[in-house]
């Protein structure tokens, strides 16, 4: 898949713009401010709606606007067919997000989502080793939503019903009340619960092998820590066994707290150096340049894995990531990105000698007060 | 306030009406006929005036008892609980039930503040024991949505230990469904309730 066309109007601070994509790519070069983050942000908000920032629609509203809408044109490479148009448009005084695939609004937003297949590199990403598990769950729902079916409604569901239980904890709701809602929580944690090992189990050999190729050698591994006891828990139907027997368990320290103190909601994903014998916690311990090339080194997996389970070539989008890496980590970065990250690439930097991927081959565009001269 | 302005506020007010459909009724109202709309703020009039719940199921009613509940061939021994009282109307419409039904007036959401003691729960209990034993069977119709079925599982833990078989209406394919269009989670819990071929 590849990014042919993409028309901006009132994003930010990216005005009206009209642009076509050359097939490998672009450089944007530009001072900061200017607006490259936003243009990334654009591009990304056709995959998820969400801004990859973490900023509210409103937000996203050029000022003096009262919308903003986002169309990218989709071209088929090889394995894939067809070609696609996906609009995003957000309304601020209606607060109506409005979402078509080649002109039709689909059903349910979720519908329309992962059509556009790209990864953010930004330096924002060590917080997803250094922040706290909250981060490193949502990184797991943004993938899994994208590419396993079933799975986002499952973890919409889960949220609910958490909520209505915790809100019947506080309140000091009678059991029968409480209870109401354990069968629901059991079966679509388990299936969350059940996706997110699967999806670790599958990618930690990965993980291991990126992070040893950008350290030159170092050995890292990637955990996956549920809430849940899953010891000889195989199956969805073992897990949801697991998860209720925790129930019953923590059944008098949740009336004590106000709130559900297992499941899914208190998963963690560790992130570990392996240090002759013992390991040591990233997150904890790990120095900026470790935190930075784990949190490389997931992006990466997240790339393989759109690949391998979405079939789809993800456009890479690059937000100024180069800068903050010693020179032998850089090259060994430039170098496993030029192998692996075939497909097309839009990257920002702010000077021109800071293009250091593909930077024979991708056109240059300048960007100025969120004006884009290509 | 004009008169115009007024009504158009208060259906303005009414579900899936803007300001814009409001005004565009008031218009047709005021060239239309005074006795057409004589007759219609009269209906409305009554509605409010008329229709109350029944006293045993909650269904709307112009009497004390609903027309189901007044219906003495209606099957006794069954009792079907909807969350709203418009939703007798759909099950009704199909014509293929005949017992009788009980409108909860809303669904467990403790996020809303709503629990058992804000729905009519504790009279469906009631009829249940009154009965003493001829109700045998309490379908559960509540909606296919995460608080609908915190409301049945709730209510089948009630109900179970006074006798009657509780059940619960089957989620699946819709009728007319095509496979290649029907969601993934639609289609496991079809699978998940599957049942043996009559032939
Ligand atoms: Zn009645």
């Amino acid at each position: 898949m590849r990014l042919s066309g993409l028309t901006l109007r009132h994003f930010r601070n990216l005005g009206s713009q009209d642009l076509e994509f050359p097939p490998e790519g672009i450089a944007l070069i530009g001072d900061n401010a200017q607006g490259k983050s936003n243009f990334l942000e654009a591009i990304y908000y056709l995959e998820t709606f969400r801004s990859f920032r973490g900023a509210r629609d409103e937000q996203l509203v050029g000022f003096n606007s009262e919308l903003f809408r986002v169309t990218g044109t989709m071209q088929a490479t090889d394995e894939e067919c067809g070609t696609e148009v996906v609009a995003a448009a957000f309304e601020r005084n209606g607060k109506r997000k409005k979402v078509s695939v080649n002109g039709e609004e689909p059903e349910r937003l979720g519908d329309a989502l992962g059509r556009l297949a790209a990864v953010v590199f930004s330096p924002r990403d060590t917080q997803l080793v250094s922040g706290g598990p909250k981060k490193r769950r949502r990184f797991l729902d943004i993938v899994l939503s994208l590419s396993q079916p079933g799975y986002l409604a499952a973890i919409q569901e889960y949220r609910r019903i958490l909520q209505q239980r915790n809100v019947s904890l506080k309140t000091g709701q009678p059991p029968s009340v409480v209870m109401a809602w354990d069968s629901g929580l059991i079966k679509s944690g388990a299936s969350v619960t059940r996706a997110r090992r699967d999806w670790i189990d599958l990618r930690c050999e990965a993980f291991r092998d990126y992070y040893a190729r950008i350290s030159d050698g170092v050995s890292a591994r990637i955990t996956y820590a549920p809430s849940l006891s899953l010891t000889g828990a195989a199956s969805e139907g073992g897990i949801a066994e697991a998860f209720r027997d925790a129930l019953a368990v923590t059944a008098e320290r949740e009336r004590r707290v106000g709130a559900t103190v297992v499941g899914p909601h208190r998963d963690e994903v560790q992130l570990q150096l392996d240090n002759g014998g013992s390991t040591l916690d990233l997150r904890q311990y790990g120095s900026g340049g470790q935190r930075r090339t784990a949190a490389l080194a997931l992006r990466l997996v997240e790339a393989k894995s759109i690949r391998e389970s979405r079939r789809k070539q993800p456009l890479i989008l690059l937000d100024d990531v180069f800068a903050e890496f010693d020179s032998g980590r850089s090259e060994r970065v430039l170098e496993l990105m030029e192998t692996e990250e075939t497909g097309q690439v839009v990257l920002t930097a702010p000077r021109e000698e800071h293009v250091r991927i593909h930077s024979d081959s991708l056109p240059r565009w300048r960007i100025t007060a969120g004006v884009v001269a290509t | 306030m004009s008169v115009i302005d007024q009504l158009t506020g208060e259906l303005s007010r009414l579900p899936g009406i803007g300001p814009k459909t409001a005004l565009r009724l008031v218009h047709y109202l005021m060239k239309g006929s005074k006795g057409d709309t004589r007759r219609l703020s009269r209906t409305i009039a009554q509605l409010a005036e008329r229709i109350r719940p029944c006293r045993v199921c909650g269904n709307f009613s112009e009497d004390e008892l609903c027309q189901v509940c007044s219906d003495p061939r209606r099957d006794r021994s069954t009792i079907c609980v909807v969350e709203e009282a418009y939703e007798v109307g759909s099950i009704e419409r199909t014509g293929q039930y005949r017992g009788l039904f009980h409108v909860l007036g809303g669904r467990l959401s403790p996020l809303d503040g709503v629990g058992p003691a804000e729905l009519n729960m504790d009279g469906l209990l009631e009829r249940v024991q009154r009965s003493s034993g001829e109700i045998g069977e309490v379908i559960l119709a509540t909606n296919a949505s995460v608080e609908g079925e915190a409301t049945a599982v709730y209510l089948e833990h009630e109900i179970r230990p006074l006798g009657p078989r509780v059940t619960r209406l089957a989620r699946g394919i819709p009728v007319g469904g095509d496979l290649e269009y029907i969601d993934g989670n639609t289609i496991a819990q079809a699978l998940a309730g599957r049942r043996e071929m009559e032939s």
